[in-house]
């Protein structure tokens, strides 16, 4: 019986109350569709023609044997095949799962630690957050040139004060050492972008009430404790949302391994955005470095869409 | 004295000592690209080079000035960094109004859009977007570049904005609208005021943005006329010999405008960093 009586206050009102004004309404929000789309205009042209264009033109690229300059031909997933028949392919996976975790997990103790310092009391402490983040601030290019310099063989910064203060005599090929290249890289990625992370931690920490320290130490809770059970639930979201962005940024970054190692030597830094480069433009296969940039796109998308959900949940909150 | 008391003395002696060995990891590169800056090249390469540049000099940058393109790639990167700001506050400003004020079919598709949008990484587009822009012949011009950072900045700048104006309150604005004002004027002269925060993350956002990038820029530009400062470094490796003087000159001068920025704007950037603001 509760059906009768909701569709009597629903209909009923548009029909007796409201049946003259039913065009009103129903105007209005034309009216404000119309006013909508032309502000957003500019925004979904920009979107749709230079981000969800490209994105279904590099699935379909992909499926073609397309060279720069050149018409392609269908060929299907030949190229995917060519690649998981590819010697290189399986290294780069190695490679880029490696890089990326490694760089993240550093990231993040080293990015925690500067936050937990400089959430401590000291004078100058604006001076010291304003020197440490500044790295942050620094183009890529200029951080991956500089460090390229400061490994270099015969006049860079670390083979110079290593010799200079007798803590080596030889001289260490740092980016052209096949067991020292990927850390040497990951050096440069930890720091520029430790930073971040220290921001968004800091951020977190200076949120949290000092009563709640205040009343755990009164209940007799070593520091140890109050870390684990205060500090560490409280930047949980932060921790996760931090992770998560820099892991899709640190993955998809061409820039530090184009510039400071090509992806040598032997291919021990080559990780899939330098190769989809090198394939586009190096070898100019257009059609072949779409398919490299896809590949490791799926686990990529799983990290996009649930990040997605949760800024959307958060803006709720 | 209880155990808490003396566990956080000895933990403020370890966080001052953590304090200085990050200052030191995080200075003495900038250290270096000053100094190489600052050297003769006797003093840079071989076995003279030194630590501390023994006799500085502006040398490198007077090299810089009179014998590279260094000031016809700054200024490119000013006119793309400035151009791409604006644009990403107006339209950015448009489209969070509609948003968030404004009813009507694909609202919540659009916003979700917007987050999804920002998050497809750059290494994943610069392909197609190359083929899209030699369709268009706007390989090689500033605008194309320009549009390839709208399609970067765009979608969170809007993202972020359209989260401020929704917490500003509504009830000023019906006034005005009542009154008779139209929604751009609310938007205007009423909403934009009191966003002034939000607008300031976007500003600095779509600056840093612009004026860092490298991936579109490298792939999109080849002449001399239109390459930005980032790309400009690259080609002060000539066949795998690098002039590092020079070099280190242009890269320290190329940093002065973003850190600045970092500078003036940071105490607001800090709360835009929570929400996603800034890549790293």
């Amino acid at each position: 019986m509760a059906l009768p009586r909701n569709s009597t206050d629903t209909y009923g009102g548009a029909v007796f109350v409201g049946a003259p004004a039913i065009p009103q309404p129903s105007r209005r929000v034309r009216r404000e569709t119309r006013l909508a789309y032309a502000l957003l205009a500019p925004t979904l042209v920009v979107i749709l023609g230079l981000v969800a264009y490209p994105f279904v033109s590099a699935i379909y690229l992909s499926l073609q044997n397309k060279m720069v300059g050149v018409a392609g031909r269908f060929v299907g997933l030949g190229n995917y095949v060519e690649l998981f028949r590819d010697e290189v392919f399986l290294r780069t996976a190695w490679n880029s799962l490696v890089y990326t975790a490694v760089a993240v997990a550093i990231k993040f103790v080293l990015g925690l630690t500067m936050a937990l310092v400089l959430d401590q009391e000291r004078p100058f402490n604006n001076l010291f957050r304003t020197l440490l983040f500044l790295p942050w601030a620094v183009p890529v290019v200029i951080v991956s040139l500089n460090w390229r310099w400061i490994y270099d063989d015969l006049s860079g910064f670390l083979n110079n004060f290593l010799i200079t203060f007798h803590i080596t005599h030889d001289i260490i090929s740092w980016l052209s050492n096949p067991r020292l290249a990927m850390g040497c890289v990951i050096a440069v990625v930890v720091w520029a972008g430790t930073p971040f992370y220290a921001m968004t931690f800091l951020a977190g920490l200076q949120a949290i009430g000092k009563e709640l320290y205040e009343a755990a130490e009164i209940d007799g809770a070593s520091i140890v404790q109050q870390f684990l059970y205060i500090t560490v639930p409280r930047l949980r979201t932060i921790f996760i949302t931090t992770v998560m962005l820099s892991t899709i940024w640190t993955a998809t970054n061409l820039q530090f391994v184009l510039l400071l190692t090509r992806g040598g030597p032997a291919n021990r830094t080559e990780i899939f955005p330098h190769l989809a480069y090198e394939t586009a433009l190096g070898a100019r296969r257009l059609g072949m470095g779409a398919a490299v940039s896809l590949v490791f796109f799926p686990l990529l998308v799983v990290l996009i869409v649930f990040l997605t959900q949760r800024m959307l949940r958060e803006r709720e909150e | 004295m209880n155990s808490v008391t003396r566990t956080r003395r000895l933990l403020k002696w370890a966080g001052n000592l953590l304090l200085a060995v990050l200052l030191v990891w995080t200075l003495v590169p900038f250290y270096w690209m000053v100094a190489t800056s600052l050297k003769k090249d006797k003093e840079i390469y071989g076995f003279e080079a030194t630590l501390i540049p023994r006799h500085p000099t502006l040398d490198a940058y007077r090299r810089l000035f009179a014998q590279t393109p260094f000031v016809k790639y700054l200024r490119n990167s000013t006119i793309i960094a400035v151009t791409t700001t604006v644009g990403s506050l107006v339209l950015g400003s448009l489209g969070a109004y509609a948003l968030a004020r404004l009813r009507f079919p694909g609202r919540s598709v659009i916003a979700r859009g917007l987050i999804f949008t920002y998050l497809v990484p750059q290494s994943l587009l610069f392909i197609p977007l190359f083929a899209i822009m030699s369709t268009f012949a706007l390989i090689d011009t500033r605008e194309g570049l320009i549009l390839a950072y709208l399609g970067i900045t765009l979608p969170f700048c809007t993202w972020l904005l359209l989260g401020y104006f929704r917490s500003v309150p509504v009830e000023l604005e019906e006034a005005a609208l009542v009154d008779g004002c139209s929604h751009l004027s609310a938007l205007v002269r009423i909403i934009l005021p009191m966003s002034l925060p939000a607008l300031a993350v976007v500003a600095f956002f779509s600056f840093t943005q612009a004026w860092n990038e490298f991936v579109y820029a490298n792939v999109l530009v080849n002449s001399v006329d239109v390459r930005t400062i980032t790309t400009g470094l690259t080609l002060f490796i000539v066949e795998d010999v690098f002039f590092w003087g020079p070099m280190m000159g242009a890269a320290v001068l190329a940093t002065v405008p973003p850190v600045l920025v970092y500078l003036v704007f940071q105490r607001w950037v800090v709360k835009g960093l929570t929400l996603g603001a800034v890549k790293g």
